[in-house]
């Protein structure tokens, strides 16, 4: 077992996480998806502050969520996939990283007499 | 060891220094659950029966299909209250194959949303991240 009293540093995953964590920001996302959206027509489609609105878009930006593109006056926003390359990754460590918890318990509770 | 994602199922495998017979009430007892995976769990382990794991941030729940001691039981799983993976949507079989003394575990876990994204795919990857944290 590794026994690490020293806070861990903060990654991306972490940043892409904590972005994820906010429903109103799950919704941006998913409007934003499949097409390049105006920074006014996002903000059209909550009932919350345009101020609000740009923070939550600034959260999902700083995680590398959202690529911005200026048109004139205008600031467009699409997913980037790429940025949840790492949550799947996390998601791929879920049942190995159990198993090898079970391997280690099982092991520990059942040893075995050493025969060489 | 490695796991692969292939479309939507997952694939875990752990050689381990005990028998099937030791190593099966480890999927199917809520006391001996809790000692590698969640913190209480609420099982019945006949089909149809309940698989309830309380995992602190995130549960996952669902219900035995096959309980086929010591080699084989497979359970649905799923987040209770989360559209992308409801409660009972996605399938994990458990096979334990006598390896000499040991046991050989190849686990998948099938009917995962993760090869495109859908409606609810951030959300999904969410609820995973949490309970990736929640579990470790």
């Amino acid at each position: 077992m590794i026994v690490a009293r020293v806070p861990p540093t903060p990654t991306p995953t972490d940043a892409v996480l904590r972005a994820l964590a906010d429903p109103h920001r799950r919704q941006i996302l998913r409007l934003v998806r499949d097409t390049e959206v105006p920074a006014g027509q996002i903000a059209a489609g909550f009932a919350m502050t345009q101020q609000a609105v740009s923070q939550h878009i600034g959260v999902l930006k700083q995680a590398g969520l959202l690529t911005e593109r200026r048109d004139g006056p205008r600031r467009l926003y699409s997913l980037r996939e790429e940025a949840l390359e790492p949550v799947r990754d996390l998601l791929a460590e879920f049942w190995p990283d159990a198993l090898r918890r079970l391997k280690r318990t099982v092991e520990a509770a059942n040893p075995r007499t050493v025969k060489e | 060891m490695p796991a692969e994602i292939r479309e939507d199922v997952i694939v875990a495998t752990e050689h381990i220094q005990a028998p099937p017979e030791v190593v099966f009430p480890y999927f199917t007892d809520p006391e001996l659950i809790v000692t590698w995976i969640g913190q209480r769990a609420e099982l019945d382990p006949n089909p149809g029966g309940l698989f309830f794991l309380d995992m602190g941030e995130v549960a996952a729940q669902g219900s035995y299909l096959t309980v086929d001691p010591p080699y084989r039981v497979v359970f649905t799983w799923g987040i209770p209250g989360n559209d992308a993976l409801p409660t009972g949507s996605s399938t994990v079989e458990v096979v334990l194959t006598p390896d000499g003394d040991d046991t050989l575990v190849v686990l998948t876990h099938r009917g995962v949303p993760s090869s495109h994204i859908g409606d609810h795919r951030a959300g999904w990857e969410h609820q995973l991240g949490r309970l990736v944290v929640a579990a470790s």
